[in-house]
């Protein structure tokens, strides 16, 4: 199951490159946008509509990727002043619920995607585009979620089944806020030091 | 009643380590359950398509791409050492160069933790050169970062705008005054400290600054950037969400002309960004939905109907509110306790007369002072954590000081709104 996760890692890792690239292309094509709206007075028509596109889609896949890190943002102010069978069980309750409020959106998504489907629906703009092929794409990203959310469930489970605390811990615990702060702070060290070589 | 019983259920479940974004989806479920004779729940796919694909919140993950090139681009290092020759002759020397940096970096950045941690790195270094009091130097980055959110741009200032339907551009204009006043406060503030402690400013750096002049060539990508994001929509060229793809063209531009530009570090800014960006959105996707909850049961209309029962002054209503959101700074997380409180507190304050690009500013300043107030201030843990020895309390002593130059500033603009409202007046 270790490697199931690891793929899970893996996958999730691409599609948050890959709706990061979205977004560097979407964020080129308005700048030619407006390029274009002051110099010929034209426009390519459709670039806020493609960003939007892009936004829901590199969200949707960066929800999982946010989930594995445990990065999710979580009040931790009682959390850390309990007893660490307390703090298991709010992981567990944590994960529950969230899982269970993206299955809800993953669930009536599928509603609108079939609807854009069956109504063959196209964006109301100059590009028309058809919304099944960014919906879709946003589905699996939601689809994704749920998958890798049950996957950690049920890792955690057994790691609790085994009386394994630490694991549960490192699969689903809440990282404190200092921790967080300190990670994001070597991220920004690693991001100017990787600047610096040339 | 039923909007007291939804305030603590909500912080309730908040407070119990629920992720804030299930945790606010979970209390719209119930709220639904208990009042609503509709399922809203039903919703809940077309409306997180409609939020993720609001061009307006398109902004968060640009303004995010953004500050993620600039990390890389090496521009902060070299601005940093630019300012030095020019501010350090004052008392507190390099905690002047400190707040500017913060600050001006904070006019090409959306984020407080980006600017803290950004300008903190740079600057960490001088610390023990020159036998600063270190509390007060570490004072000076926890609190010079919070500027990034109160000068425009500000990620902050799109998610209020977007939830309370106001106009990005015109708090962004509102920002812009306050933000500048504060820069001088803060910077008064180490004046202040090394009048009065002359020793606290450690070692007199001795810089002609003729020695600056060669060196502001290196403030020009900062300054052109901020031209480029800010001018752009302050002269009605651009939208706040096209002046920030602007802005990443242009953060590339310069990355490139560093020689810094590389696929792997493309890679790193795509990754990087998507994950800050996801955590936002799936706050933003919780909250959208619980006011959509809140408005259908009638609970703004409740609250409201409560100033008008009680007869309650917009003084009253403005301290209770300044209050709330002074007690709830100090152990939630900033971004959390914006998003789940604004769908409730925005109405009211609105309809006891307050203007809602005013109160977006006084929020910001909140939000500013709750990041430096322990014991969870976002802000003081990141500047620990560059820090790297010593506790935390050394960082919560620096910052106190900054802390009641912040409530002064929210004094003065609830004394002269005009500070906030007059930019926006005049180019609006």
């Amino acid at each position: 199951m270790g490697r199931l996760q690891a793929i899970a890692e893996g996958i999730s890792r691409v599609g948050a490159i890959v709706g990061g690239a979205l977004l560097l292309l979407a964020a080129l094509v308005i700048c030619v946008d407006i390029t274009l709206r002051y110099t010929i007075s034209k426009t390519l028509g459709g670039a806020d509509e493609l960003s939007g596109y892009a936004l829901a889609i590199a969200s949707a896949w960066g929800f999982s990727a946010a989930l594995l890190s445990r990065s999710h943002i979580r009040i931790d102010t009682v959390y850390v002043r309990v007893r660490p069978r307390v703090r298991v069980a709010l992981d567990f309750l944590s994960l529950i619920t969230f899982t269970s409020f993206i299955a809800l959106i993953t669930w009536h998504a599928w509603g609108v995607l079939r609807q854009s489907y069956v109504s063959n629906s196209h964006s109301l703009s100059e590009i028309e585009a058809p919304l099944v092929v960014p919906q879709s794409l946003w589905f699996v990203g939601l689809v994704f979620f749920v998958a890798v959310a049950l996957l950690l469930l049920v890792r955690s489970l057994h790691a609790l089944l085994t009386g394994d605390l630490a694991k549960v811990f490192a699969l689903i615990g809440s990282k404190s806020a200092v921790a967080e702060a300190e990670e994001e702070v070597r991220a920004t060290e690693r991001a100017m030091d990787e600047g610096r070589r040339p | 009643m039923t909007a007291a019983i939804s305030l603590i259920v909500l912080l309730v479940v908040l407070g119990s380590s629920i992720a804030v974004a299930a945790g606010m989806g979970l209390v719209g479920v119930v709220l639904n359950q208990l009042f609503s004779p509709m399922p809203l729940t039903r919703v809940t796919g077309e409306l997180t398509w409609s939020t993720t694909t609001n061009f307006i919140l398109t902004a968060i993950p640009f303004y995010i791409m953004f500050g993620e090139i600039l990390l890389r681009s090496g521009i902060a290092g070299r601005m940093y050492t630019a300012l030095v020759p020019w501010l350090s002759w004052l008392p507190g020397g390099l905690m002047h160069s400190n707040v500017a940096a913060c600050a001006l970096f904070g006019s090409v950045s959306g984020s407080s933790v980006a600017t803290a941690a950004t300008i903190g790195v740079v600057a960490m270094g001088e610390i023990d050169k020159h036998k600063y009091n270190e509390p007060l130097f570490l004072g000076t980055l926890a609190a010079g970062g919070t500027l990034g959110i109160l000068i425009p741009p500000s990620i902050n200032m799109i998610i209020y705008g977007v939830m309370t339907d106001t106009s990005v551009p015109k708090l962004y204009l509102a920002g812009f005054i306050p933000g500048f006043i504060l820069t001088v406060f803060f910077s008064l503030t180490v004046l202040i400290a090394c009048i009065w402690k002359p020793h606290w400013g450690g070692e007199k750096i001795h810089v002609n600054w003729r020695e600056g002049i060669p060196l502001l060539p290196d403030l020009l990508p900062p300054l052109g950037l901020l031209m480029i994001v800010i001018g752009a929509i302050f002269f009605g060229i651009a939208t706040a969400t096209e002046s920030a793809a602007v802005g990443i063209v242009g953060a590339l531009a310069i990355t490139a002309w560093r020689r810094r530009l590389t696929l792997t570090m493309l890679r790193d800014v795509c990754e990087a960004t998507v994950r800050t960006t996801a955590m936002v959105v799936a706050i933003l996707v919780g909250a959208f939905f619980l006011n959509i909850v809140i408005q259908a049961i009638g609970l703004t209309q409740q609250l409201s109907q409560l100033i008008t029962a009680y007869q309650l002054t917009p003084v009253q209503v403005l301290t209770a509110v300044i209050f709330l959101y002074l007690i709830l700074g100090t152990f939630m997380e900033e971004l959390s306790m914006m998003i789940s409180t604004i769908p409730i507190t925005t109405p009211l304050m609105v309809q006891a007369g307050f203007d809602s690009i005013w109160y977006g500013i006084l929020i910001v300043l909140l939000i500013q002072t709750a990041m430096i107030s322990p014991p969870f201030g976002i802000n003081l843990f990141v500047i620990h954590g560059i820090r790297g020895r010593g506790t935390l309390s050394d960082v919560e002593k620096g910052a106190a000081p900054f802390v009641l130059s912040l409530l002064l500033m929210i004094v003065l603009i609830c004394v002269f709104p005009e500070i906030v409202m007059w930019l926006p007046r005049i180019v609006g």
